[in-house]
């Protein structure tokens, strides 16, 4: 599995990387680090990727699945 | 509030604007009601439809669904915030950067937003927790307080005043400043002089500092006034009245929106004991609970926006300057996103609430509110597991036409030894 994130849709509510802190990080502004790009989600994190793509109130994260 | 059927009168002109089907209704949301009416109000225009057309002072367009608020938060380039009061689309006002749009806003924005990032809310964290440990300590030997105005407005108020780097004790001034402000939008004539010379106040401390900050030989650490002094926009300082504007819509927003949030969620806690033990208990579990207060409980009952160009949305002929009215506690209790939409679910999973709003103008001090939320909850629980609502008396929230808050949340606890 592996998360998206959309650049433009992304405002820095910060949900993803506080709901998944062991896969995610923000940047000095509260953007994802990760904004922009696609994240591999390691088999023991999954549950925590889902929770941070669903808690993003713009849907700037899609759950890509293998 | 009530819904009525608008006047004979306004049935022609509204026929013509508003397409079949779209319910029209006549709504003013500003004055007092008992706690949870305006949830139920909201509630219940959601399910009549996804828009519905108020004819309440020159009439808007109410956005009552998810998706519907979502979008509108997300295309500035229709919904521009020029306005951001649906029943004044010709503010006197320009708050910054409130209501300054895309490209534009962005300039302001990232200037002060690194400020309020989380890195920058975590510094001042252990302060909070300080702050947050000293107010309850001083509380807990009365075995009773109104919570709104004994803590939930002090607290927000310190910390905010140590991240903007002046003194905390200085909210003996501002806690005054923001209830007089606030209760100024009642409308009676004595409220609103105490309100403009809140206004006055406010401005004239900040008008003080800047000019304190001056004074220095260079720019202060962690001092965000001598930041403001130092920054450019398009190669231009950024000027006396713009700074004072900024640091005035900055107190405007972030205390009494974060006392309102946190008058909520304490009434949840002391009416249920089996959330508050699990929070006690399970102390990982107070950012979620945080969470589903501002989602459950939210304290914006609509924001408004200003249409920038004719488009047809769900349906609906938008014409440039039409205002519009995104119902968020509407959409934050929508059964089409959540399971259990009107229940607070301590540990709830892929929250994604708008209750910070979203798009270019999400909630600048979110992070900030949250941390204080946290600190506040952990604090009080630490020396006062078990509360509760100290009145018979139906608990009464300050209307829709400004954020809501409890009026008044008289609690009480066994005192201990």
């Amino acid at each position: 599995m592996k998360l998206e994130f959309d650049a433009a849709l992304c405002r820095g509510h910060g949900r993803c990387y506080t709901l998944a802190e062991d896969l995610l990080t923000e940047d000095d502004e509260g953007y994802v680090t990760a904004r922009g790009q696609v994240v591999d989600v390691p088999p023991d994190q999954v549950d925590d990727a889902r929770n941070a793509a669903g808690s993003c109130p713009e849907q700037a994260i899609t759950i890509l699945e293998d | 509030m009530t819904i009525i059927d608008p006047a004979p009168g306004d049935q022609q002109e509204i026929s013509d604007r508003v397409p079949l089907g779209c319910p029209v209704v006549h709504l003013d949301a500003s004055p007092p009601l008992e706690v949870g009416s305006h949830w139920a109000k909201a509630n219940e225009l959601r399910e009549a439809s996804p828009v519905v057309f108020n004819t309440h002072a020159q009439g808007y367009w109410m956005f009552t669904r998810y998706d519907e608020v979502r979008e509108m938060y997300q295309h500035p380039e229709i919904f521009s915030s020029e306005s951001i009061t649906p029943w004044e689309p010709e503010p006197v006002y320009r708050f910054v950067p409130t209501q300054i749009d895309p490209p534009e806003h962005s300039k302001y924005r990232q200037l002060i937003s690194r400020w309020f990032a989380p890195n920058a809310v975590k510094r001042v964290e252990p302060q909070a927790h300080e702050m947050g440990r000293r107010l309850v300590a001083d509380l807990v030997s009365r075995g009773d307080c109104d919570f709104i105005t004994d803590f939930a407005m002090r607290l927000p108020t310190e910390i905010f005043l140590e991240i903007i780097g002046v003194p905390h004790s200085d909210a003996d001034l501002f806690v005054p400043w923001v209830e007089d402000f606030f209760a100024g939008f009642g409308g009676d004539l004595a409220q609103q002089e105490a309100m403009g010379a809140a206004l006055g106040g406010i401005r004239q401390y900040w008008v003080d500092v800047l000019e304190a900050r001056r004074g220095d030989t260079q720019q202060r650490e962690d001092d965000f006034v001598s930041l403001l002094l130092h920054s450019t926009i398009d190669d231009e300082p950024l000027g006396d009245v713009l700074i004072l504007d900024i640091l005035t819509v900055l107190v405007l927003a972030g205390l009494d929106t974060t006392r309102g949030q946190l008058g909520y969620l304490f009434r949840h806690l002391a009416q249920n004991p089996q959330d508050r033990q699990r929070l006690v208990e399970e102390p990982d579990l107070i950012p979620s609970a945080v969470e589903e207060s501002l989602r459950l409980y939210t304290i914006i009952f609509g924001d408004g926006r200003k249409v920038a160009q004719d488009t047809e949305f769900h349906g609906c002929p938008l014409s440039k300057g039409d205002m519009v009215y995104g119902l968020v506690s509407g959409a934050n209790r929508d059964p089409r996103v959540y399971d259990r939409p009107d229940e607070f679910v301590v540990d709830r999973k892929a929250n994604n609430h708008l209750g910070f709003a979203g798009g270019p103008h999400r909630c600048l001090g979110a992070h900030l509110a949250r941390m204080v939320m946290k600190v506040a909850v952990e604090e009080w629980l630490a020396l006062i597991p078990d509360f509760e609502i100290a009145t018979d008396e139906p608990l009464m929230e300050r209307g829709g036409g400004a954020m809501m808050t409890l009026l008044s949340l008289p609690l009480a606890w066994e005192v201990t030894a």
